[in-house]
């Protein structure tokens, strides 16, 4: 597994009463699946990729990411395993206004230098989002589609194990959704696990498996693609 | 293969001052004016006190005898070189000689040239006893180890001309035998020959209609050192006891009371500017630090982006005091690089400003200034940004995320 979470519980206090974000989650998550986890806004999703992703430590239970246990890395390698090895997509606009399309996909380089020029493998993904002619572009002269695309090629960059995407659907039209659901299922298929956040029922169905949440709790497993053919 | 990454880090933190220019430009000229004030404060103080050092080594009197009235005349003198004639019987210096407690007498002479080649004003000349004097012939040995002929001259450090050239006064020609360094102090501005030429020169100054010689033998100051176990005060009691306190027609002037008159004056500057300086500094660091505050809060979108593509919490904190660094490198380079441009040529005119002795900082002393400036003015953008960084630092990557949503 590439990702395995036990008994997750995170909790805020509302007022004098206590609000469970995350109520004893447990989920496991293999090489190459595509996991949707759906529910209403509210309920829970975006907290829990946060503690998926090593960004938030939760009260309760444990994330182990290749056997690796969260509690036992300190920020620096938590940090380290972001940058290479698990791609995070968060909600909403999540491009630097000031760098072009292609600097914002080599950021991952900029914050940890590795040998090698990023830049060509940088265009080859923004080419392969069907963005090769917009590396030289501002987000601002994006489209909500097209800085998706960005984002989703800036999370690919350092070839991740895992990939989280947090509703990277939620304010684009049918059309461009499904054309961003058809990447995440071919990047899956490449290998790569895909855990995405979504209250889009139609784009839950790219994925192989969808979770469904409500008040913090996974309620219900079911098929994806895959379940009802 | 080029192997340079396409973004580096830093890009990261020019990029982020090159998006808001007019605050960067801002902040960059706040910094360059506390540098500014910090570095030409800095740099005028040191040449203040490095001149009223020389003045205190060149003075080498414990007591200074003037006629009753020039005390502040022989102030003028010696500080700032302003030429003037005054004349006492030469008794004195057999009579001082005699006191209990005074170990040296040597006479000096005073005549203020009219117009000469060498200058544009009128210029002091000071004549003095080569055997006996212990003020002026030490200094001058430093340049010219002989004896000075009748008509040859030494002349100070600010005196237009080359040695072997002569000078015209009153129709008399005078060879530079020797031409001192600066001191910072009057003698920069004087001219000093032996007793029968500065005799010559005085009788000259009259017969042009100048301050009469009263006698053959006149001079006009004297300068004292008294024996050891004897304090200035007790000497200057002595001699006021002995000729009498305020009838005699002689004034005695403790030397160190110029060098501490200079010293007060130059207390006051030194106040001032060190207390503007601080105040430009504390203005500086605390809207440095709100500035930066605005723009960290502004900025938390960005910064949980940073964090969700592995930045740690050292490196925000990094590229927050980088961006910090930058603008107080920036700024405070360009404060002591425009100070250093106007100060250094327009020395001889602060000097005239002060009307006190200054003396250029020697290149060690520049250095020391230069750096200490520097590291005050750069240190104010990462202290400034502490808070904001510190602040950040702690922050939850989650919340940071989430607040910068909203």
């Amino acid at each position: 597994m590439i990702l395995t979470a036990q008994a997750l519980r995170k909790q805020y206090p509302r007022g004098e009463q206590v609000f469970y974000a995350v109520d004893g989650v447990s989920l496991t998550l293999a090489a190459g699946e595509f996991v949707c986890l759906t529910g209403r806004s509210g309920c829970g999703k975006t907290t829990l990729l946060n503690i998926l992703a090593g960004l938030l430590t939760p009260d309760a239970g444990s994330v182990s990411f290749a056997g690796q246990e969260y509690a036992d890395l300190d920020d620096k390698a938590l940090s380290r395993l972001r940058n290479t090895r698990l791609g995070y997509i968060t909600q909403g606009q999540s491009l630097l206004a000031n760098f072009t399309a292609l600097q914002n996909v080599v950021l991952p380089y900029a914050l940890r230098r590795r040998p090698g020029n990023p830049a060509n493998r940088a265009l080859a993904l923004l080419e392969q989002m069907g963005l090769g002619s917009a590396a030289a572009q501002y987000p601002a002269s994006l489209s909500g589609g097209e800085a998706r695309r960005v984002a989703i090629a800036r999370a690919l960059l350092p070839e991740p194990e895992l990939l989280i995407a947090d509703e990277p659907t939620g304010d684009l039209d049918g059309e461009t959704a499904a054309e961003i659901m058809r990447i995440f299922a071919a990047i899956a298929e490449q290998g790569t696990a895909v855990l995405m956040a979504t209250h889009d029922t139609a784009a839950a169905r790219y994925g192989s498996r969808i979770l469904t949440m409500r008040a913090g709790r996974l309620v219900k497993v079911g098929g994806g693609r895959g379940a009802g053919t | 293969m080029d192997d340079r990454p396409y973004l580096t880090f830093s890009d990261l933190a020019f990029c982020n001052l090159k998006r808001r220019p007019v605050r960067t430009a801002g902040l960059i000229i706040l910094v360059a004016i506390m540098s500014f004030v910090l570095f030409g404060g800095s740099l005028i103080t040191y040449g203040l006190f490095n001149g009223t050092d020389a003045l205190a080594s060149r003075l080498g009197a414990d007591l200074l005898i003037v006629p009753k009235g020039y005390d502040q005349t022989v102030e003028g003198i010696l500080l700032r070189g302003e030429p003037s004639a005054f004349y006492m019987d030469g008794a004195w210096t057999e009579k001082i000689a005699a006191v209990e407690g005074v170990r040296a007498v040597s006479p000096q002479l005073f005549v203020a040239s009219l117009n000469a080649s060498c200058c544009a004003m009128p210029i002091q000349l000071i004549g003095f006893e080569q055997k006996t004097d212990f003020v002026i012939e030490p200094w001058i040995r430093t340049a010219y180890p002989g004896d000075l002929a009748d008509g040859d001259i030494v002349v100070g450090g600010a005196v237009s001309g080359r040695v072997g050239e002569a000078i015209k006064f009153f129709d008399r020609d005078y060879r530079i035998a020797a031409k001192m360094e600066k001191t910072g102090t009057g003698f920069d501005a004087s001219i000093f020959m032996n007793m029968a030429s500065a005799r010559a020169a005085a009788a000259d100054y009259s017969a042009a209609g100048g301050t009469p010689l009263p006698a053959a033998g006149a001079v006009s100051s004297l300068a004292v050192t008294i024996d050891e176990g004897f304090t200035i005060s007790g000497v200057t009691g002595g001699i006021n006891s002995e000729f009498g306190y305020g009838s005699s027609g002689i004034v005695v002037v403790a030397a160190k009371t110029i060098v501490h008159s200079v010293a007060g004056g130059l207390r006051a500057i030194v106040t001032f500017s060190a207390a503007l300086a601080a105040l430009l500094w504390f203005v500086a660091l605390l809207v440095l630090a709100v500035v930066f505050s605005v723009v960290i809060n502004e900025r938390k979108r960005e910064f949980g982006v940073l964090r969700s593509l592995g930045a740690t919490r050292r490196k925000l904190q990094a590229l927050v005091f980088l961006e910090a660094g930058v603008v107080s490198l920036t700024g405070g380079g360009a404060g002591v690089f425009l100070a250093a441009l106007i100060i250094i040529p327009f020395r001889a005119y602060i000097q005239d400003a002060a009307a006190m002795p200054y003396m250029q900082p020697s290149p060690g002393g520049f250095v020391a200034v230069t750096i200490a400036c520097l590291l005050l003015s750069f240190a104010v953008g990462p202290l400034a940004s502490l808070f904001s960084a510190v602040k950040i630092g702690r922050a939850d990557a989650y919340a940071v995320i989430r607040e910068g949503e909203a």
